[in-house]
Formats: structure tokens, sequence, C-alpha cells
């Protein structure tokens, strides 16, 4: 049997038209991601909908939907001025300005957003701050513990009145330099006196303002007591964080058995994120972090 | 006689050249469309997808993470692994189809080839020493063995940073590393002394589908009781391959092109074409390799 080039040319066209369309009408065929958060899968808040998994993709109308949270409270959280924009857009708006080194408010600022809001949980990035428009809406109506939410308000920044959507005042800087661009938390997180605090930059001394420290954990299940406070500006390789997986840390040299015995006996495949697992298996990321911390730094040396 | 019966063979090999515009053109406006939509700049009667959902070798680089966790590699869609599934299957049966008749990166390089052409006459594509040219073609091998454990630790597209394919696309948007930049630069410099340099050198999708050459269905073959031995079809292989070597191309860098063949610059019918190959016609002749 013979294929000449015109019979080749018609065999990749049927091929790909024909594999294309048969993917979508099995309904394979989906070329960007779902607008619908995975859902937490164990524990108290088994089957709702996890904010960590909000992606700069999603429209602030998907947020809504998927989180119950009335669309115009998340505009005027982030200061955006159309709901059918993408999140990430919120990134773009922001880089223009001169936020203090070390601190964003992107996609993650979202989820913090909507965990400290719903009191679902999510464990966010060091540098993500709140602007102090979505603090103000937290302190009224947020459903997470009001110790988180009064610990990440001290960190806001403030945005301008009348500068584009979602952007922070050119001024803004991190509630660590105890301006008064920082959201009016007046009570110092409980946690703070309990807390192990390695601030290495932005958060603010601890005798002068101790709510300062960002919460790693910000979930309504776990109290702030029990969360470590640690803001690394720069996140060198080596640093175990949020999005750290299993893989990288093999990587750095951290062994098998090591990661185990701080996961009790488990460890997840190499392309999952670390905070992942530690959300399947109700486990604390914080106090995780900690130890393989330690690991990765003896590693290290 | 003979040559006007070539010249009308050679028409047919001009379907190739019209499926990779269509196929380039098609990625070319969907990547724009969808960077627009990113930047918030909606395109009535376009619907934009991005790169990363139109990339067979995403779906690649996430078979380990599905297989693994269930999930994909961030950035990449279901559509690429329908994508990398059908470019497989079609790699099975003819071989990489997809690197000779749909890549719009190797389609960019065979345009490039032409200035190159202009530039150097015969002498073009013949630069690299023989010896070093055989060992640089196996480098692909190891850009996908590391692309592959990289994305497969990080769960990230690592190999984003370094593809000249999508900075190729993107270079406006804004969304690529100096590294991208650096590689694009550098394929077009030497898609000038040689063709389809990154499909040789690095690419690693290439080198995946290539490994189908070794079993593919249907395959080049070479009539050798016909064969007046001019080597027309050796000087037309864009990929080097020593086409009159043997009675079958088996060559790991084939790319299904059809240029060697009797439909374009073998001058004598039926002696070079695409065929069921020896596993099915039990003939176990010597194959082609390369020069
Ligand atoms: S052997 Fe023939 S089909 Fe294969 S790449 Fe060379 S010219 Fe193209």
């Amino acid at each position: 049997m013979k294929l000449t080039i015109r019979t080749t040319a018609a065999a990749v066209i049927v091929l790909f038209a024909g594999g294309i369309l048969l993917a979508s009408a099995l309904g394979f065929w989906v070329t960007e991601s779902t607008k619908e958060p995975a859902k937490i899968k164990t524990g108290e808040f088994a089957g709702m909908p996890n904010p960590s998994d909000i992606r700069g993709s999603y429209t602030w109308n998907d947020i809504s939907k998927s989180f119950g949270i009335d669309v115009g409270l998340l505009m005027q959280a982030f200061g955006v001025k159309d709901a059918s924009t993408k999140v990430n857009t919120l990134e773009e708006a922001v880089k223009s300005l001169s936020l203090p080194p070390g601190v964003e408010i992107g996609t993650d600022a979202v989820r913090l957003f909507v965990a400290l809001y719903t009191g679902l949980p999510h464990t966010p990035e060091e540098s993500t701050v709140l602007p102090y428009t979505a603090a103000e809406i937290l302190l009224r109506e947020g459903k997470a513990d009001k110790a988180l939410i009064e610990a990440a308000a001290a960190r806001a920044v403030k945005p301008a009145g009348t500068t584009p959507a979602a952007e922070p005042a050119a001024s803004a800087v991190p509630a660590a330099t105890g301006t008064a661009n920082t959201a009016p938390a007046p009570a110092p997180a409980p946690a703070a006196s309990t807390t192990k605090t390695k601030t290495e930059t932005v958060t603010a001394p601890a005798a002068a303002a101790p709510a300062a420290t960002t919460p790693q954990t910000a979930t309504a299940t776990q109290p702030a007591a029990t969360t470590t406070t640690e803001t690394h500006v720069e996140k060198p390789t080596g640093t175990v964080v949020g999005k750290t997986t299993f893989g990288e840390l093999k990587q750095w040299g951290v062994s098998v058995e090591d990661i185990k015995a701080v996961l009790g006996g488990k460890i997840g495949p190499d392309p999952m994120a670390i905070k992942d697992f530690a959300t399947q298996n109700e486990l604390s990321f914080s106090e995780i972090k900690t130890k393989l911390q330690e690991l990765v730094d003896k590693a290290k040396k | 006689m003979k040559k006007s019966g070539n010249a009308l063979q050679r028409k047919p090999v001009r379907i190739r050249y019209i499926v990779q515009a269509a196929f380039f053109v098609l990625v070319a406006v969907t990547a724009t469309v969808s960077a627009l939509n990113e930047k918030g700049i909606i395109i009535p009667f376009f619907k934009g997808v991005s790169l990363h959902g139109i990339c067979p070798f995403g779906g690649v680089v996430s078979f380990y993470q599905l297989f693994t966790i269930g999930t994909l590699t961030k950035k990449v869609h279901e559509s690429s692994v329908v994508l990398a599934v059908i470019g497989l299957l079609s790699a099975l049966l003819m071989g990489p189809v997809i690197c000779g008749w749909i890549c719009p990166f190797g389609t960019f390089q065979q345009w490039l080839s032409g200035i190159g052409k202009r530039l150097f006459g015969r002498k073009y594509n013949t630069f690299v020493p023989r010896k070093l040219d055989r060992v640089l073609r196996f480098l692909r091998y190891g850009v996908l063995a590391w692309v592959l454990y990289m994305t497969a630790i990080t769960g990230k597209l690592i190999f984003q940073d370094y593809d000249p394919y999508y900075a190729l696309f993107n270079f406006w948007t804004g969304d690529v590393a100096v590294t991208g930049y650096i590689a694009l630069a550098l394929v077009i410099l030497l898609s000038l002394f040689v063709e389809r340099p990154f499909c040789k050198y690095a690419c690693p999708f290439g080198a995946l589908l290539g490994i189908f050459n070794l079993f593919r269905i249907f395959g080049i073959r070479r009539n050798a009781p016909t064969c007046i031995s001019c080597k027309a079809c050796n000087r037309a292989c864009p990929m080097n391959i020593d086409v009159m070597a043997g009675k079958a191309v088996k060559d790991h860098q084939c790319i299904t092109c059809f240029e060697c063949t009797s439909e374009a610059a073998c001058p004598v019918p039926a002696t070079v074409e695409m065929t069921a190959l020896p596993a099915i016609t039990k003939d176990h002749e010597r194959e082609g390799g390369a020069k």
C-alpha cells in the first residue's frame, strides 16, 4: 500500500481534524482551564471550593459564582471596574506602582481574601498583601478567625482612591514600616505572643506592631496561636514555600526517608506541591514547612 | 521528456507547503488572539487559544503528572493531551508528519532556509562537519530527557523559558524569558547555514517523534532496481539523510517531508515512495541512514 503526498495531506488533515472533532464530542477538547476551583477533598471543609485553586485566568464573575461572594464586593475589595476581567490583570495593574520590594498584590491576594471572607483554608505566599479596601471588608464581614483577619489587615496597603482598578497608592508601603498606610488593625493578633517569628525584612518590629506578622495559614479552623510566621522577601533556591514540590525538595538534597518522617510516613508524587499534600492530608503546612526547611538547610551544609 | 515529467511530478510537493502555511497562520492567529485576550483586548469572531492549549508537547510533558496524580502540568490543558495522542498515533502511522507538515516552527525554519539557499547555493546545509553533526543529532534526546525530568519534578512547564517556538509567537507579549529570545535569535542565525537546526539538534518533541521512524507503519522506501544512483534524493533531504544508502529510510531524523520521493526530487517514477514498511512487507534489506 502506497501513500502519496496527496493522500498523506488528506490523512494528516483527517487525523487531526477528526481527532479534535471526536475529542470535542467526547468532551475532552478543553483549551482553557475550567473556571471552577477544585473541591477540598478531606476534613471539615470537604466538598467546598478550594480558595488555593483560584487561578489567574479566573474572572471576578467566576470567583463570585464559585464562592458565593457578591461580585460587587469583590470589585470593591480590589478596586476593579469590570467583573469580566481576569484576576491576573491585577498583577499587571500593580506592576507600574512602586510597591515596596517583596510585597505583591496578585492572584494570591485574591485567594487570601476569599479564604478570610469565607472562612475556608488557604496558605498565602509570604509576599502576599491585601489592599486596604479588601481588609476593611474583611474586618467588617470576614468569616475567618478574627485574629487572622486582623493580622492580614495589619499588612494591607492603601490603594489610591482615584487611581485605576486595584492599584495601591504609589506611596504604598508595607505595614511593617509603620506608616499610616496600614489597615486599621488596632488589636494585635493574639498569635503574636505565642508565635514563632522568623522575620527577615518587611514585617514590623514585634514590639511596635506585633500584628504585622504574616499568617501562614488563613483558615477558620486553625487558630492563629499555632501559626508560624515567617516572612521571606526573596525566595532563593532551597526555601520551602507553598508552591514547593516534593521533586524540588529531593533535588535540594532532602532524602525520601527524612521527608516521610516529617509527614508521618507518607510522601506525595514529585510534581505535587507540599502545601496541596498538607491540605489533602489535614496536616498543618506551617509546621511541616518549618521542619522541612530545617532539613533543606541541613542538606545545604 | 524526462524533464517535463519531472516538472509535473514536482507539483504535489507544493501541497505540503500549503498545508504548512495554513497551520502556521492558524497557530499564529490563535496565539495572537489569545495573547490579546489576556491583555483584555477582545477580537470579534475569533476565539483565542493559548499556545499551550494547542501544543502537543505540553500534553507529552504532562503524561507523568496525569498518570501519577491525575492533574495536568500548570498552563497545559486537556486539548494538549488530545493533540499529543493524535501526534503519537500519526507518528506510528506515518512518522513525524507533525514536524514536516504541521509544526509552525519547522515551517518557519524552512522559510529561512530559502534565504540560506540563496546565499550559499549548493553549499547550504553542508557546513557542519559530518562527525560532529552525527553526535549533535543526539543532543535533542538529552533535551527531551531533561525537559521530561524537570517538568515531572516541578510540575511546571520548564521548557517555556528556552523555547524558541514560544518566543516566536509571543515575542511581543512581554511573556518571553531572555533565554527564549536568545534561543530564537540563535535558531534564526543558524537557519541561514543549516536547514532546520532546531529540529535537528534541540527539539525535544522531534526527538520523541523521531523514535517512531524505527517502527512506523508507512515509511520511505527506495526501489533499488530502478534507482539510477543520481543522489537527487540525498541532495533534496533537508535532514541530510542518506536515502540512497538503503532500501528504507529508518533514520530517526526523517520528517516525512516527501522531498526525496519520486513525487519531488527523484527523477525516476515509483523509485522513492512512501509505502508500508518491512515489518509488513517482510523485507529485511539494509536501511538508509544519515550521511
Ligand atoms: S528521507 Fe525523505 S522524507 Fe525523510 S526527511 Fe529526508 S527527504 Fe524528507
